[in-house]
């Protein structure tokens, strides 16, 4: 029979997972954990599918399913450490995503992964492969640095919203029309986590931000900026692609989004880049599962999901 | 092997070369562009890349990437693109980054003009972005010493694991001479950089970052730089030209204005008048014993300089009051002649009627 295992004190007690459940197996503990939340337990074990959604959808890799003598695990290319983000923000399972597609392609060991200025800032710490922190902004230009110098290794920038589109726009266009060849892994969460809530670039027309409280002004700050889109005016960029994890079935598209963009990389495809949209229950002011529904209601629509541009087919010589 | 003819600029980047560099990320800038162009055209001749970045910010950071993943790596720019370098040159001294930096200045501020002029000797060695740090700042004053200088710079970086900057001016960046590489290291043979972050297979993973949140780290880091300033203090370099036995006047001058200072040595000779020459080759850091020396013997010394008066805040913090130390600056382009340091120095040295 499958079985959910709860590592109860990674747990910030988000209620995703339960939320998730399609079976209602999980339920609140009435204890706390060591860092003082309530973690959800298995109060119906018998009803658990093993469909593993709850799993897809912990930021915190709180949560293994074990089906048919297989247990799932921590990927390898995540630290023991737990993540610094708030209950329920979605960076964890983008961080974990990326993760595992590290270990499938089994590229951990010559991989270098640059983290950001924002919420991400301390990604260097949880992915388990050399890692260098860039200045705000600038992550793909240290990316550039690195791959232009060392070929052979695999390279990949995590970054927010604030990070890429708005103090790093020009790397980000520069290094998208020059075609480096890395992996771009974009969180866009329409809102400056790390400095508290305010506008970003990416914050949906009349969302209140710290920097807007009677809500974004399309007169005053424009529209908000449709990143892949804008990219793909472009001819060089190779693999441009939107997707989310608000619940299961996006996180499996997503995951397969990242598993591709790496894959061009290794490949010698030049430039990808995979915009994942991100809850920020924190700064949105909301619970977590509202907080996804929130996404799929307001920046879904603004921010259709999809792939945007794929590489070119190569050309078939004749005869071969 | 033999002298070849070769303009600054270029001599600057066959150096680099020769150093066994095989990485530029650069933004073109009056008047240093005969740095990138050389390498645009160089590198890839010996396997090596060339990127031109869409801004100085962005060449920097490259610089930091690739510095980040063990490479030897350097840029070239000019005053106004140095500014913008900055952030990258910060984030590289808290991450103890070795790269080399060449910054053939032109006068300020802001857009100022394409002129030569030492006007960021403030910039280069104090600092020049945020936060407390040092950068090992070398002043060449002719081409052969621009060429030698760039290959120990990469030498001294990766010693240090701290940026390099060569200082330079318009003039020496434009000037024709003959030039000679004393040495060529392969990239091949340049020791390994275990903090390197080049893939974790059979080790550790490496971290390159600059971010320190827990205060009693950041401190601990900060003194730990400062040590390694301390001890590159054992790098001081500088040039004393006819001092032995005492002079008139000592005039302390760095890069061009050294070489103008020679011409004017050899015209106050004829007057009757001795001027010695301190010309400081490390501007950071400074060699304040050796200036000390050469100003014991001298009867007035004369701090001449293309600013307003920067490099004098040094000496007179060397000369701690000891001495009288006079200023005579030309900005904006504009160059003293040798015959104004005559002029100059006569001054300090005449007797009250
Ligand atoms: C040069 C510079 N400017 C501003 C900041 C302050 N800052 C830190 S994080 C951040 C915003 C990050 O937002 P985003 O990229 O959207 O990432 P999130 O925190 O939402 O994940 C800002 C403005 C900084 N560290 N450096």
């Amino acid at each position: 029979m499958p079985s959910v295992i709860i590592e109860k004190d990674r747990c910030k007690g988000c209620e995703l997972c339960i939320n998730a459940c399609p079976e209602h197996v999980l339920a609140m503990s009435e204890e706390i954990n060591a860092k003082g939340y309530f973690f959800p337990m298995a109060a119906h074990p018998e009803n658990c599918t093993g469909c593993r959604y709850c799993l897809l959808v912990c930021p915190d890799v709180a949560i293994q399913v074990e089906n048919k003598g297989k247990v799932t695990k921590r990927p390898d290319a995540l630290t023991e450490k737990g993540f610094s983000y708030c209950p329920g923000c979605t960076h964890g399972v983008i961080h974990r995503l990326v993760a595992e597609v590290l270990d499938e392609l089994g590229v951990r060991e010559r991989t270098v992964g640059i983290a950001p200025v924002g919420c991400s800032v301390l990604a260097y710490e949880f992915f388990a492969c050399d890692m260098q922190e860039a200045s705000h902004g600038r992550a793909m230009a240290v990316a550039t640095g690195i791959k232009r110098g060392r070929p052979d290794l695999v390279v990949f920038t995590y970054q927010g919203d604030g990070d890429l589109a708005s103090i790093g726009m020009a790397e980000t266009i520069h290094s998208a029309n020059r075609g480096e060849k890395i992996t771009v892994i974009f969180v866009n969460n329409a809102i400056y986590g790390m400095t508290g809530g305010q506008m970003a670039p990416t914050t949906l027309p009349g969302q209140v931000a710290s920097t807007c409280p009677t809500g974004r002004d399309v007169n005053l700050a424009g529209y908000p900026i449709r990143v892949v889109e804008l990219l793909k005016e472009l001819k060089t960029p190779a693999y441009l692609a939107r997707v989310t994890v608000d619940d299961p079935k996006h996180v499996l598209a997503a995951k397969k989004a990242i598993r591709q963009a790496f894959k061009y990389q290794l490949e010698g495809t030049c430039f990808s880049l995979i915009e994942v949209l991100s809850t920020c229950p924190i700064g949105w002011g909301m619970q977590p599962h509202e907080a996804c529904g929130w996404l799929e209601e307001n920046m879904v629509p603004y921010y259709p999901l999809g792939e945007v541009k794929v590489p070119e087919p190569a050309v078939v010589k004749a005869g071969s | 092997m033999a002298k070849k003819l070769m303009k600054g600029c270029e001599a600057i980047g066959e150096a680099a070369i020769h150093a066994g560099c095989r990485l530029f990320f650069g933004y073109p800038i009056t008047p240093q562009n005969e740095i990138p162009e050389y390498m645009s055209a160089r590198l890839p001749q010996v396997g090596g890349v060339f990127v031109q970045a869409e801004s100085e910010v962005a060449a920097s950071n490259m610089l930091y990437g690739a510095s980040g993943a063990g490479c030897r790596v350097f840029t070239s720019s000019s005053s106004p693109g140095i500014s913008l370098m900055m952030e990258g040159v910060s984030y590289m001294a808290g991450a103890e980054l070795p790269v080399v930096i060449v910054n053939i200045m032109r006068g300020g501020p802001g857009l100022g003009g394409i002129l030569p002029s030492q006007s960021d000797y403030f910039q280069a060695t104090k600092g020049g972005g945020h936060g407390d740090y040092r950068l090992l700042v070398l002043a060449p004053s002719t081409v052969q010493e621009a060429a030698d200088l760039v290959i120990d710079a990469f030498d001294l970086a990766d010693t240090y694991r701290n940026p390099v900057m060569i200082l330079g001016d318009g003039l020496i960046g434009q000037i024709m001479e003959p030039v000679e590489f004393k040495k060529e290291i392969k990239p091949e043979d340049l020791p390994e950089k275990p903090w390197a972050t080049t893939g974790c297979a059979g080790r550790a993973r490496n971290i390159i970052n600059s971010l320190y949140l827990d205060p009693e780290e950041l401190e601990a880091h900060n003194w730990a730089i400062y040590a390694k300033y301390q001890e590159m203090a054992k790098e001081v370099r500088h040039e004393a030209f006819n001092t032995e036995g005492g002079c008139d006047v000592l005039i302390v001058a760095y890069g061009t204005v050294a070489r103008i200072t020679k011409t004017a040595i050899e015209m106050a000779r004829e007057k009757g008048l001795k001027i010695g020459l301190f010309r400081p080759i490390t501007l950071y850091p400074y060699p304040t014993e050796a200036l000390v020396k050469a100003a014991e013997g001298a009867k007035a010394v004369l701090v001449s300089e293309l600013s307003t008066g920067q490099m004098v805040e040094d000496v007179r913090a060397a000369i701690a009051g000891r001495k009288e130390v006079a200023f005579h600056g030309r900005v904006g382009g504009m160059v003293m002649g040798p015959d104004d340091l005559v002029e100059q120095a006569e001054k300090l040295v005449a007797v009250p009627a």
